[in-house]
């Protein structure tokens, strides 16, 4: 015990000397006892204990409103009222700035493969048209509908999801909860894909085999697909259980038709490069202002009926974190 | 103590010169003591300890950027729903067994009859913690770390990769232990209390399960929303700025929340309960047959073999052509991945974070220009400044948050593939075991399965070729280049 008491004097000693000149005796004193009474008051809280924990009180009043079902029933339950007919939403994204040289993969295996003609395959996190400045491959979907038209209800047909050369064919694509993904592999070393998120997946595909899968499950975002042989290989989809969803092409252009008009529609953006780390893609731009887009890279949105509204969406550089 | 090591006295003006064992001559006597009286206080204060509270789960919080009152009302609605780490509750929702969670819950204590208590706290908590987050007292010194239940995701099932495990699965795990890790058999308690811990394993990953998706809810669905009136007319204050209105998570009083609550927690509970719809069960056909003879099964090795280096199973890949498990080896499991991405994403903050502020001065200095030119006039100027200035301060909260969070990580480590040649099987020697982790892979990790993915589906690999590797895999432990010849003794012209 008196060690103990020893080595921690110690400690506070050598603290304080460190910092204290040794004329300066009374501020010693002063230090050391300050550093004792921070330690007494930070001792007993484990730095890694961050966060609340339950208040009693509340935790009980909430648990007493889920056992019996009386309580105030929020008023408008129903979101908005609901339109008729339908419309369309197209529109491009087109960057502003200098777009970003795309680096190469870090390919450190089966080079025989994946690096064919002597070229690395770049990277893709951030691909911009050069001649029209339109972003690829940014999601824009409805993120809840009240109604969905016969055309957008959910798919029941196969889509290809290749991979070449150790690369995803596809980088972001979207698929309606009940589609088939024919996940195939058309290179001669094996693969695997390992899909993140609800509809966990991760299988082994054979050189030139095809494996299906089907997605059950809904996603909010899109989720990663990875290859865990090569590590490198990336790519995201997004199962949706309608088909009010897009994904940008290379010219950066989007349309979602024959969403409901009349009402009030929210959709939600996002790139997988979104202020450099990927998710909601924010814009802070007066035009996004006027669309009240949020920091959650949501804007809403009221069609007429038949309407076909074009949006020309002005992304800046910073808005990738560049 | 001064750098010698010698006591020297605490005293404001006196001497600070004094040799080991000497007593103190200080003037200020009083002070000295004061240190001794809080040092002893430092040493002793922490044991009189509050109870074990449930924390949340401050990576997913912060990453979700969850403000600090949603994160108080997501930890209040949790108490709601399961209690606390002394008085669990289960809702009938969740379908727990609540007299069993009481057996394996709160401290640790026996009654006279020699019936135990508190089980979880007296056999699982210094590794897997409080919160059944993987980070109890021990984890930072294991390797690997314990399982953190929240996301409910566990290596070692009978079940198809994303299908959750079966009581059975988790009681298996508990009475084998993980051979080659910390976790050791707990064969030696008697059923009861097997099965309470079951019970409580997984009561606390529905409460992790809940935790992520309240956190999920709140992003989606809640924050700052404009105010309206009656007429759904947009409501503005005196700048003609909207008013922005905070939803609460506020389940005792907004009975669509509850509803939606309730929803989730279904949905959880489904997932479990289905998990013994998922069960793999092998063809009885294709199962090998138990008197095989010697050759029967050297040509189903030697099948299993080719199929191992080969580029349909492709097993050498990250097992390596030795079956060291030295093929790749950079790939981590989601739990650590998880951790990677969040260290990535602070870092990246960290560094646009230093550009904002490096931006900022020029910022204002065109802002102040615009003024003096007159395109502004000066509450303009003052006005865009000070959002300028707001959104700085919000970026370097954000930081600040996610980089005290990021302090609290284990350092990461990656996946390592098994080394084959061992004979040491985690999820389980028989040769069913090592079939399942060749069939469906190992949730949560790179390790990919060759069997169909769901029921119904089309596999990689027939099943009796998934056998054929099973063969071959555990055969590999007792191949010669598994058994290194040892030195001969080096009098072994004695011995002989």
């Amino acid at each position: 015990m008196s060690d103990s008491l020893q080595t921690t004097t110690t400690h506070i000693g050598w603290r304080t000397s460190g910092l204290g000149r040794p004329s300066q005796n009374r501020n010693r004193g002063f230090l050391q006892s300050v550093v004792v009474l921070l330690l007494l008051v930070a001792g007993c809280q484990r730095g890694e204990e961050l966060g609340p924990v339950a208040r009693a009180n509340s935790s009980i009043k909430i648990r007493d409103a889920f056992s019996s079902s009386s309580g105030d029933v929020a008023s408008g339950g129903a979101s908005g009222a609901t339109g008729t007919g339908w419309a369309t939403l197209q529109g491009r994204f087109v960057f502003d700035g200098t777009p970003p040289e795309m680096e190469p993969y870090n390919v450190n295996k089966d080079q025989a493969t994946c690096v064919t003609g002597g070229k690395t395959p770049l990277q893709e996190t951030l691909l911009v048209d050069s001649a029209t400045k339109g972003i690829a491959n940014v999601a824009i979907y409805v993120r809840s509908a009240s109604r969905v038209h016969e055309s957008a209800g959910p798919k029941e047909d196969s889509q290809k999801f290749d991979q070449k050369a150790c690369v995803f064919l596809a980088h972001v694509f979207p698929l309606t909860v009940g589609q088939t993904m024919q996940i195939m592999n058309s290179d001669n070393v094996g693969h695997n894909t390992n899909i993140d998120g609800k509809n966990g997946f991760n299988q082994i595909i054979p050189a030139g085999e095809t494996v299906a899968f089907k997605p059950q499950k809904e996603e909010a975002v899109p989720v990663g697909i990875a290859c865990s042989i090569h590590p490198w290989m990336k790519a995201y989809f997004l199962p949706r259980k309608n088909g009010y969803y897009a994904v940008t092409g290379a010219d950066g252009s989007f349309e979602i038709a024959n969403v409901p008009a009349g009402e009030n529609l929210e959709f939600q953006v996002w790139h997988e490069s979104s202020g450099g780390r990927g998710g909601p893609l924010v814009l802070n731009t007066p035009q996004a202002k006027e669309l009240k887009w949020s920091k959650k890279g949501r804007f809403k949105i009221k069609l007429a009926e038949d309407e076909v509204r074009e949006l020309e969406l002005t992304v800046p550089a910073a808005a990738f974190g560049g | 103590m001064n750098r010698n090591g010698d006591a020297i006295c605490i005293c404001p003006e006196g001497s600070t010169q004094r040799s080991p064992g000497q007593v103190s001559t200080c003037r200020d006597a009083a002070l000295g003591s004061f240190l001794w009286i809080a040092t002893a206080a430092l040493l002793v204060g922490c044991d009189s300890a509050q109870p074990p509270e449930f924390r949340l789960n401050m990576v997913e919080a912060v990453t979700q950027e969850t403000a600090p009152e949603y994160q108080q009302e997501i930890a209040d609605v949790l108490g709601a729903l399961f209690g606390t780490p002394d008085k669990p509750f289960a809702m009938p929702e969740s379908g727990l067994d609540q007299s069993k969670l009481r057996l394996a819950a709160g401290p640790a204590w026996s009654d006279q009859h020699g019936y135990n208590f508190g089980l979880y706290r007296r056999h699982c908590v210094h590794c897997h913690g409080v919160t059944g987050d993987g980070r109890g007292p021990t984890a930072r010194f294991l390797n690997p770390y314990p399982r953190d239940y929240r996301p409910g995701v566990y290596k070692f099932k009978s079940t198809f990769n994303p299908a959750r495990p079966t009581d059975a699965d988790l009681h298996t795990v508990l009475i084998n232990g993980v051979p080659g890790t910390a976790m050791p058999s707990f064969s030696l308690l008697p059923n009861s209390e097997v099965e309470a811990l079951v019970e409580y394993v997984k009561y606390l990953s529905y409460r992790g399960q809940m935790e992520t998706e309240l956190i999920k809810y709140v992003y989606d669905e809640l924050g700052e929303e404009e105010a309206e009136n009656e007429n759904g007319e947009a409501l503005v204050d005196g700048d003609g700025e909207p008013v922005m209105l905070r939803i609460p998570l506020d389940p005792a009083n907004d009975a669509e929340q509850r509803e939606i609550i309730v929803g989730i927690l279904e949905e959880i509970v489904a997932g479990w309960d289905e998990a013994n719809d998922q069960i793999i069960m092998p063809e009885v056909g294709d199962l090998p047959d138990d008197d095989r003879s010697a050759e029967e099964i050297f040509a189903s090795v030697e099948k299993g073999r080719k199929l191992f280096y080969g580029v349909r199973a492709n097993c050498i890949k990250c097992h390596g052509p030795t079956a060291l498990g030295d093929g790749q080896t950079d790939d981590h499991n989601n739990w650590q991945k998880a951790h990677k991405k969040f260290l990535e994403d602070t870092a990246a903050m960290a560094e646009s974070l230093h550009r904002s502020e490096n931006e900022l001065p020029d910022q204002i200095e065109a802002i102040e220009a615009q003024e003096k030119e007159g395109q502004i006039d000066s509450a303009e100027a003052e006005e865009q400044i000070q959002e300028l200035e707001d959104q700085l301060d919000g970026e370097r909260q954000l930081y600040v948050s996610r980089f005290e969070v990021g302090e609290t990580l284990y350092p990461l480590r990656n996946a390592m593939p098994r080394n084959l040649r061992q004979g040491i099987y985690r999820g389980g020697r028989r040769r069913v075991d090592v079939f399942w982790r060749i069939y469906t892979g190992i949730a949560g990790t790179p390790m990919p399965g060759s069997g169909p993915a769901s029921p119904g589906a089309k596999g990689t690999l027939t099943e009796a070729e998934m056998w054929n590797i099973v063969d071959y895999v555990i055969t590999l432990p007792y191949e010669a280049a598994s058994q290194p010849q040892k030195a001969l003794p080096k009098n072994i012209d004695e011995v002989l």
